[in-house]
């Protein structure tokens, strides 16, 4: 089993909506995005799994406060430090795909968070999900309500996020090397679902 | 899958019954097959007769089915045997194969090759054998089982588990309903649960269908199957080892919060059948099938002359998701001329004891008519009036709407209720989770 990176991973599911980022080779690189974006972003370490677990997600980062991180970042990881616009969210969900030896591609989607390792709120359909099985997995999960809006919000946008789950049964059904696929955290904006971390696990064949 | 003559065989050969010990396992499953209908034949190499059935040392024609249960040394020469006659299936009950290792999957992959080779089916090996009602009072029990429930009817059931059949018999049984076709597959070797379901699917004598899973092979092929068969009939599975393999090691969140039995869940999902979460749920949704369920209900009537047990159904039915609606305005009309004053006519329907007995029959007949109503849960404690029966037994017959009831110590209601095939159960809520059996 090989792992590709959060950036790498990201390129092979195209197509999913994604906070505003950049793989900054260079401070002055880095610097700029920050500037150009007008707001602190988060920085994590590039071609690292489990950073966050691993001390390598820094938040609340603006302009003066790249050249204090960079260092360790960069050296955790593969020398590039990832940027990323920081999002308020509202909820935080999982969406993801692995192979099933007698079903086959299945994706899965469900409640993510600290209290969903918990309670393991997740629902899974066999890929590609066939129309209205996203929105029925969603009405299965324990926690389906906080999707319908929470204290007066916004309802999860049940297309947008289909599509998330759409793009991650297509490159499971496509590309046969892909064993498993992590959309870990997607965050959800007034409504709208992002997908901010993303890890794919390929077979050994694969290169 | 043309499964026809393993479940309606003209013809059986049974090797394996012993010609100088009766006791032998073998020997039940000779009378057990000599019992039914059709030409059966034993197969020994020295007895004429065996427990009254003629003996031949090889098979010199061919028969519709034979049943294997010979030591399993024995097994592949039986085979051989069978095959070379032109026999149509083969059941080998015989164990020591597949579910022994990888020295017995060696063997029961010899077996396989022998009877594809001859166009012959297997069934097993390591299973309990095939039982099949044939029309009228004939039934083929080419199994172990020597009690077989003698009531025929549409239920049909395909179990991976040989004492799960067991169970299975012992509700039909307890419960009265009729069996259309039991198949113990055993190892799977050749014919396996979605042949048999897909066979099932097609019998027009199997009403629903029941399955005992313990793993589903190539999973999408049954999605696929299954999805076929429930657009004509429901299916029902049981599916144990829910847990196994679920702490794989994986990379990923995702492959490490989903257990083994998501997948399952998913393609059951897809496929339109209803998944029984536990042996109880198991019976009750194939109760619910029998009942007349044949797709999810949610507006039920509570039709009771006792207070207490139809509140307890009406929580029952909060629970499960059930709704209670009001009848209509002209079915409470046509209620009040037929009750006392104080009967309730919300829902539950209290039509009470004081109601004169022959109207309960017009008036459970207004119930059911309500286009509100999709299904009925029937309660009498104790209040042994024929016609509350009469009425429920005769509603049913004119409308479809699936009903169960609960009742207590009213033997002449109750067997009113069982003559037109009303389930009744143990307790209120029993009933009401039947009827929420193809909710789930």
């Amino acid at each position: 089993m090989k792992t590709l990176s959060e950036w790498e991973s990201k390129r092979r599911l195209e197509g999913l909506p994604y906070p505003r980022e950049l793989l900054a080779k260079s401070r002055a690189e880095a610097k700029a995005f920050v500037v150009t974006l007008g707001k602190p972003v988060v920085a994590k370490a590039s071609g690292v799994a489990h950073k966050t677990e691993g001390g390598l997600v820094r938040f609340n980062i603006d302009a003066q406060m790249i050249d204090a991180v960079w260092e360790e970042l960069a050296a955790a990881g593969d020398g590039a430090v990832l940027l990323a616009e920081q999002l308020q969210a509202e909820l935080e969900l999982i969406v993801g795909g692995y192979r099933d030896p007698g079903f086959g591609p299945l994706v899965t989607v469900g409640i993510g968070g600290i209290a969903a390792e918990i309670f393991s709120d997740v629902a899974a359909i066999l890929a590609p999900p066939e129309a209205g099985e996203v929105a029925a997995a969603l009405g299965q999960l324990t926690g389906y309500k906080l999707l319908q809006g929470i204290r007066g919000g916004p309802p999860v946008d049940v297309a947008a996020l289909a599509q998330i789950v759409n793009g991650v049964a297509n490159l499971l059904v496509k590309d046969t090397a892909v064993m498993e696929i992590d959309c870990n955290p997607v965050l959800v904006c007034q409504g709208k679902p992002v997908v901010v971390d993303a890890l794919i696990v390929l077979s050994d064949g694969d290169v | 899958m043309n499964l026809g003559r393993l479940f309606k065989p003209k013809s059986i050969a049974v090797y394996g019954a012993s010609a100088t010990d009766s006791r032998k396992l073998g020997n039940t499953l000779l009378k057990n097959a000599a019992s039914g209908a059709g030409d059966v034949l034993a197969i020994h190499p020295e007895a004429d007769t065996i427990d009254g059935v003629r003996a031949i040392a090889k098979l010199d024609q061919p028969v519709d089915l034979a049943l294997i249960s010979v030591p399993g040394g024995r097994v592949e020469a039986a085979v051989t045997d069978a095959a070379a006659a032109g026999t149509g299936a083969a059941i080998v009950l015989s164990s020591g194969f597949g579910e022994t290792g990888p020295e017995g999957g060696a063997k029961q992959d010899r077996l396989v090759a022998i009877a594809r080779a001859a166009g012959m089916r297997l069934v097993g090996p390591n299973c309990m054998g095939v039982v099949s009602h044939l029309g009228g009072d004939c039934w083929l029990n080419g199994s172990y089982f020597w009690r077989i429930p003698g009531v025929s009817g549409g239920l049909s059931f395909v179990s991976q588990s040989g004492a799960f059949g067991g169970m299975f018999f012992g509700h039909m049984r307890a419960s009265g309903l009729g069996l259309s076709r039991f198949l113990s597959v055993g190892n799977s070797a050749d014919v396996g649960i979605t042949d048999a379901l897909e066979w099932l699917g097609d019998d027009p004598q199997t009403t629903a269908i029941g399955m005992f899973v313990e793993g589903f092979g190539d999973g999408r092929r049954f999605v696929d199957v299954a999805r076929r068969v429930t657009a004509k009939k429901p299916v029902i599975v049981l599916k144990a080892g829910k847990m196994a393999a679920g702490a794989k090691a994986a990379a990923s969140h995702t492959g490490s919060m989903v257990g083994s039995h998501a997948a399952v869940r998913a393609g059951l999902r897809r496929a339109g059948v209803i998944e029984a979460s536990d042996t109880e749920s198991f019976f009750d949704a194939m109760d619910a099938a029998a009942s007349g369920l044949r797709r999810k209900i949610r507006n039920i009537a509570i039709v009771t002359i006792s207070g207490g047990p139809s509140v307890l159904a009406a929580d029952a039915c909060e629970r499960a998701g059930l709704t209670l609606p009001s009848l209509s305005v002209g079915t409470i009309e046509r209620l009040r001329g037929l009750t006392p004053s104080f009967a309730a006519l919300g829902n539950p329907i209290d039509l009470t004891p004081q109601c004169p007995a022959d109207n309960f029959i017009p008036a459970i007949e207004a119930i059911y008519a309500d286009p509100a109503i999709e299904g009925v849960v029937a309660i009498n404690c104790g209040l042994d009036l024929k016609p509350f029966g009469t009425g429920v037994a005769r509603a049913v017959a004119a409308t479809g709407k699936p009903t169960a009831a609960f009742v207590l110590d009213a033997p002449g209601v109750d067997a009113e209720m069982a003559k037109a095939g009303v389930m009744r159960f143990a307790s209120p809520e029993r009933a009401v989770s039947v009827l929420a059996g193809g909710l789930k």
